[in-house]
């Protein structure tokens, strides 16, 4: 298991991308939704599956969860769930520039989780050297469902985790949500050889 | 090229709708699925604005739309789960599914090519199979979450569905500090009902009978059968007055509700017991016990009666 660890130097390393690709990040999308958009710095952790299921279960009463799964080359994948709270939807078609009767509630969510997983992913991408791909986001949980309903029967096939966990805050709305990546077990390892890469350049 | 060739061929040849368009909402490019789909040749499409070939489009926000992806040079989606389809087209289960456009997932993609133009690519793929499959699973969820609720002969909420009901109602009024109202009856000599008139007698009585009593109630009450013939309604923000006028109206309205049965008229009564929560009651089984024991009284007092619990903090 302990090949699956980061040392302290990769940690830092990908600290320190996470932290670039965020301030990028955050510039573009303060352009484009006109407002400030603040990204409070990421924690990154070795996640087990049971941790995983207690946060999505102690996370019972948000809003929403969207799920949308990312790849790129060298093996760099894994899946993105943006996690609102309720109070946090309220004015969100003002905040993405569209009118409350052209789209749903759910529509508002997904867009805007879309619009926040890949502008951070494109531009960590491009810190790596790389190029991301998108699957369509999907709402796991809503106002209809829980999302222990998608969970409940399923057994992982993953035991480990690398999870980095990162709050956009717009004070302008007085909206935040998190956004949290999870790379799995089988991605870990070649996450490592592209830090590696990165430290030896460096 | 060759490749390039075989680039052409495939988008020519996919089961998806490929259009790109530039910065002014023109298109530049629309495979053959699309002029098959839409039924109109390149020729005639090429160069127009996309708003013209489809006026069914939502303007506003569609332009918002290919604007993030201009700006944020990003993919963007959309899932026929929130709009079945954005482009009115025909799809290719028309006789086996009641869908009258195609249900699509659309994707829009952001080219980067060296000429420095920008577009974005749409992505148009037909899922109305998908779309009529999801929604037929959603309804028979919905209709088999319903009858798991609902007991079958009375169709008022079963045990199950009830207790848990209570439960609920239980902790709420305890935390907030709001009255709870519990009521149970039961028939009175069903079992003589049944050995006169056969189960399937004594099954239209307790169906009519529940009939009866749901016209009664509130539209917050929650009715349903405890067991047998016993039946138990919860009333939530209600005190002993109020329970006390409900179980009396119970009581009188089955009393007087005549049952037709293989041309003969059946009567029967009810006993009724009633409590309210009390600061003692910790379970909402104390709630339940101490209607019961109600109930109890009611039976040995003669029947047809309603009998209110003890107060057992006063005893």
């Amino acid at each position: 298991m302990s090949d699956l660890n980061l040392n302290e130097d990769q940690q830092d390393c990908l600290q320190e991308i996470i932290n670039v690709a965020m301030g990028q990040a955050s510039d573009q999308l303060a352009r484009y939704l006109n407002t400030f958009v603040y990204l409070k710095v990421p924690s990154i952790e070795q996640v087990s599956t049971i941790s995983l299921l207690n946060m999505l279960n102690s996370n019972e009463n948000s809003a929403a969860v969207v799920s949308q799964g990312f790849f790129g080359y060298e093996g760099i994948r894994g899946e993105a769930l943006l996690m609102y709270k309720p109070k946090d939807s309220d004015r969100l078609a003002d905040l993405l520039g569209y009118e409350p009767d052209e789209l749903s509630v759910e529509e508002q969510i997904i867009d805007l989780s879309s619009i926040l997983t890949t502008t951070f992913l494109n531009v960590f991408a491009k810190q790596i050297d790389n190029q991301m791909s998108y699957s369509a986001p999907r709402l796991l949980a809503g106002s209809q469902s829980a999302i222990s309903d998608h969970l409940a029967q399923q057994s992982f096939n993953w035991d480990l985790a690398l999870k980095v966990k990162i709050t956009y805050q717009v004070t302008d709305y007085s909206f935040n949500c998190d956004m949290v990546l999870f790379i799995p077990e089988s991605a870990i390892i070649n996450i490592k050889t592209v830090i590696d890469r990165i430290l030896e350049e460096f | 090229m060759p490749a390039d060739d075989f680039c052409t061929d495939i988008a020519n040849k996919l089961n998806t709708g490929i259009l790109i368009i530039d910065s002014q909402y023109n298109i530049v490019l629309w495979n053959r699925y699309l002029e098959v789909h839409a039924n109109k040749k390149p020729e005639n499409v090429i160069g127009q604005n996309i708003f013209e070939i489809f006026p069914e489009l939502p303007e506003k926000w569609f332009k918002r739309k290919i604007e993030s992806v201009f700006q944020l040079k990003t993919q963007s989606f959309c899932s026929w789960e929130q709009r079945h389809h954005l482009f009115e087209l025909p799809h290719t289960r028309p006789m086996t599914t009641d869908s009258h456009f195609m249900a699509q997932n659309c994707s829009f993609l952001p080219l980067e090519i060296k000429d420095n133009n920008e577009h974005v690519c749409i992505l148009i793929e037909d899922v109305t199979d998908v779309c009529h499959y999801q929604s037929k699973l959603k309804k028979t969820l919905e209709e088999l979450a319903q009858a798991n609720r609902i007991d079958g002969l009375t169709q008022v909420f079963n045990r199950k569905h009830w207790e848990e009901c209570l439960e609920k109602e239980f902790s709420r009024a305890r935390r907030y500090k709001h009255g709870l109202a519990l009521i149970m009856f039961d028939l009175d000599h069903f079992k003589l009902l049944n050995d006169t008139y056969g189960h399937l007698g004594g099954d239209i009585v307790l169906i009519e009978t529940a009939k009866v009593i749901s016209k009664l109630l509130r539209l917050g009450d929650l009715f349903g059968r405890y067991g047998g013939e016993e039946f138990a309604i919860i009333l939530p923000n209600t005190d002993m007055v109020g329970a006390l006028d409900v179980a009396e109206r119970i009581r009188v309205a089955i009393s007087k509700n005549i049952i037709n049965f293989q041309e003969t008229e059946i009567k029967v009564t009810a006993s009724v017991g009633v409590a309210v929560i009390t600061e003692a009651d910790t379970r909402y089984e104390d709630l339940i016990s101490h209607t019961d024991l109600a109930l109890y009284d009611a039976k040995a007092s003669g029947r047809n009666i309603v009998c209110v619990a003890k107060d057992v903090t006063a005893a």
